[in-house]
């Protein structure tokens, strides 16, 4: 189900949601539901704050499980389709923002793209995170977040 | 004394980056392997791996040696040494309160005999 594809600087990853496209969408782009499923295993998303617009502001928080260690990152939408295409840039930041530099280990500005197409009711996604090189562990944490989003999905389709 | 300067120069210049901090606020919260510490990052495996190199030179970390699953963990006692280093400036403050308490104190009887 997920394929985590082989290019030089980039994670791409493939996958398809037992979920129409409008919900895989809504779980992109409005910041309540994306708290519920970004970030790896057991991480949480204490603040989530997107201005839904090309060039409108995102400003995310990941915590780790007990919330010792807080990473905050920023970006801008830069590509905004709905529901068939999602783009935005992402930085390293401080709570306010503020973009740091991580000292070469990582680029200072990477780009997230998200495109979906539905097929028979389900939903195939492919996201690929520009600037992080393909074998680093962040895919795996990528994976985990997808993880939970399909557990997410499937909780709030029974919901219904 | 010499030692402990230099104990002093490893360990702050391991916390003097922003990643490695992080890293060491993570495994406050217990063991993790390289690759877990890394998920989060979105980083390169050499680039964490780096870090982690730091932090156990200066023996902020310790990383196991089974071959396989080499989970990292804290030793805090270097920070324990940044703690010491950093109270013997503790009285300055103390010193500058109390200093502080007289003025404050000083200006309400001013106000007192003003009145």
């Amino acid at each position: 189900m997920s394929d985590a594809r082989v290019s030089e600087n980039a994670i791409v990853i493939e996958r398809t949601f037992d979920a129409p496209v409008n919900l895989v969408w809504q779980l992109w782009t409005d910041p309540e539901h994306f708290k519920q499923w970004y970030g790896p295993t057991g991480f949480t998303i204490p603040v989530a704050e997107m201005d839904l617009q090309v060039g409108g502001k995102r400003l995310i928080c990941m915590a780790s499980p007990d919330g010792k260690m807080k990473m905050w990152t920023t970006g801008e939408f830069t590509e905004i389709n709905p529901t068939s295409r999602l783009a935005y840039t992402e930085s390293m930041s401080d709570e306010n923002g503020n973009i740091m530099d991580m000292g070469g280990d990582y680029p200072t500005t990477t780009t997230v793209i998200v495109e979906l197409t539905e097929e028979d009711g389900r939903t195939k996604m492919t996201m690929t995170h520009e600037g992080v090189p393909a074998d680093s562990p962040g895919a795996s944490g990528w994976n985990q977040a997808f993880e939970k989003l399909a557990e997410y999905a499937g909780t709030l389709q029974n919901n219904e | 004394m010499e030692r402990d300067d230099k104990r002093l120069d490893l360990t702050f210049a391991a916390l003097a980056n922003s990643t490695r901090r992080k890293i060491l606020a993570r495994l406050a919260e217990g063991e993790a392997t390289v690759n877990e510490l890394a998920e989060p990052f979105k980083m390169s495996l050499p680039a964490i791996s780096k870090h982690i190199k730091v932090l156990e030179r200066a023996g902020l970390i310790i990383q196991g040696q089974k071959a396989q699953y080499r989970p990292c963990t804290i030793d805090v006692a270097p920070l324990k040494e940044v703690s010491d280093w950093t109270q013997q400036y503790r009285h300055i403050w103390e010193e500058r309160f109390d200093k502080m308490d007289n003025y404050l104190n000083q200006l309400q009887n001013e106000e007192q005999d003003n009145e």
